[in-house]
């Protein structure tokens, strides 16, 4: 069976504190470009809200603030339950670590499952562009637009939650597996930047979709 | 290796901040601020983004390095944002052909 050193130095570092930080700049530089790939669509709909206010402003107050916020709630709790695993895993703690992972992912996928609550009721009030959409505004144009920028946004959001569900598990089932330990959990962290990055994003898509039209 | 100083406490008590701002960003939300209300949002959303940054990220305590990389993506995304932006509110300000 395969047994860990304490460390884990890989050949091509001289020591462990080497590896570690290579592996956090490395995640900050992923992470960075995740912010490009975000930025572009939220700069692209700063332009669009801006020449279509009322439109927008109305499909924002659509949005149900009930669940958003429950939802928000939910990924801040996700938040910290992984800050609490990694926190456990430096002290040694590996069982409450895979015990908080679990709860980690177990609590993403109740976010996930709010937010396809939600798509459906978007889709039963036939409000998804390009499938079903109806709407008797005058800005109707402009509402179809708001629902586009808010599936793109929240749907790719939602493929980066199931990533990070999925490594969740997979490094929960390492941590039960013995791969981890006080000297060495850098992948875990690695994962804690990516959850809490995740969350990130969520907090920018609630203020934008979300609150910005809920005066209206 | 060295383990991040930050405490659990330190994580819990950002959480309880980060559900404030929470309710605070939609009762704020409910009054009429016009175009301050976008503007407002966003601002609480960059609060709560930089506590999860700073804290649950320990971005707080980490080497210059990373902190080089924070501020680089921040930077790139404000030029897409500020040029972009600058670009489309000016457009009205001139008349076009002639």
């Amino acid at each position: 069976m395969f047994s860990p050193p304490a460390s884990m130095l890989r050949e091509h570092y001289s020591t462990p504190e080497q590896q570690r930080e290579t592996v956090t700049v490395g995640m900050w530089i992923f992470l960075a470009t995740e912010v490009m790939l975000f930025g572009g669509l939220f700069t692209a709909f700063a332009v669009y809200r801006m020449y279509y206010t009322r439109g927008f402003d109305q499909g924002s107050a659509e949005m149900s603030i009930l669940l958003g916020s429950i939802n928000t709630a939910v990924l801040l709790t996700s938040s910290l339950t992984m800050a609490l695993a990694i926190y456990s895993a430096a002290a040694g703690r590996l069982l409450r670590t895979y015990g908080l992972l679990l709860l980690t992912a177990v609590i993403g996928i109740a976010f996930l499952a709010i937010k396809f609550t939600e798509y459906y009721q978007h889709y039963q009030q036939h409000k998804v562009p390009g499938v079903w959409f109806e709407s008797s505004s005058p800005d109707a144009g402009a509402l179809q637009l708001f629902y586009v920028f808010y599936f793109a946004m929240t749907g790719l959001h939602a493929v980066h939650m199931s990533i990070g569900i999925a490594l969740v598990v997979f490094y929960a089932f390492r941590t039960a597996a013995g791969r981890f330990s006080s000297e060495y959990y850098t992948p875990l962290e690695a994962l804690g930047l990516y959850w809490h990055f995740v969350d990130i994003v969520w907090i920018f898509l609630f203020a934008i979709f979300y609150i910005s039209g809920l005066h209206t | 290796m060295p383990a991040p100083t930050i405490t659990a406490k330190s994580y819990v008590l950002t959480y309880v901040a980060l559900l404030a701002l929470v309710l605070i960003t939609v009762l704020v939300g409910f009054l009429n601020l016009g175009w301050g209300s976008m503007f407002v949002a966003v601002t609480i959303a960059t609060i709560k983004a930089t506590l999860v940054a700073a804290v649950f990220m320990h971005a707080l305590v980490e080497k210059k390095l990373v902190w080089i990389v924070i501020a680089g993506a921040l930077i790139w995304f404000l030029i897409l944002m500020t040029l972009t932006l600058g670009d489309y509110i000016t457009r009205g300000w001139v008349l076009a052909g002639k």
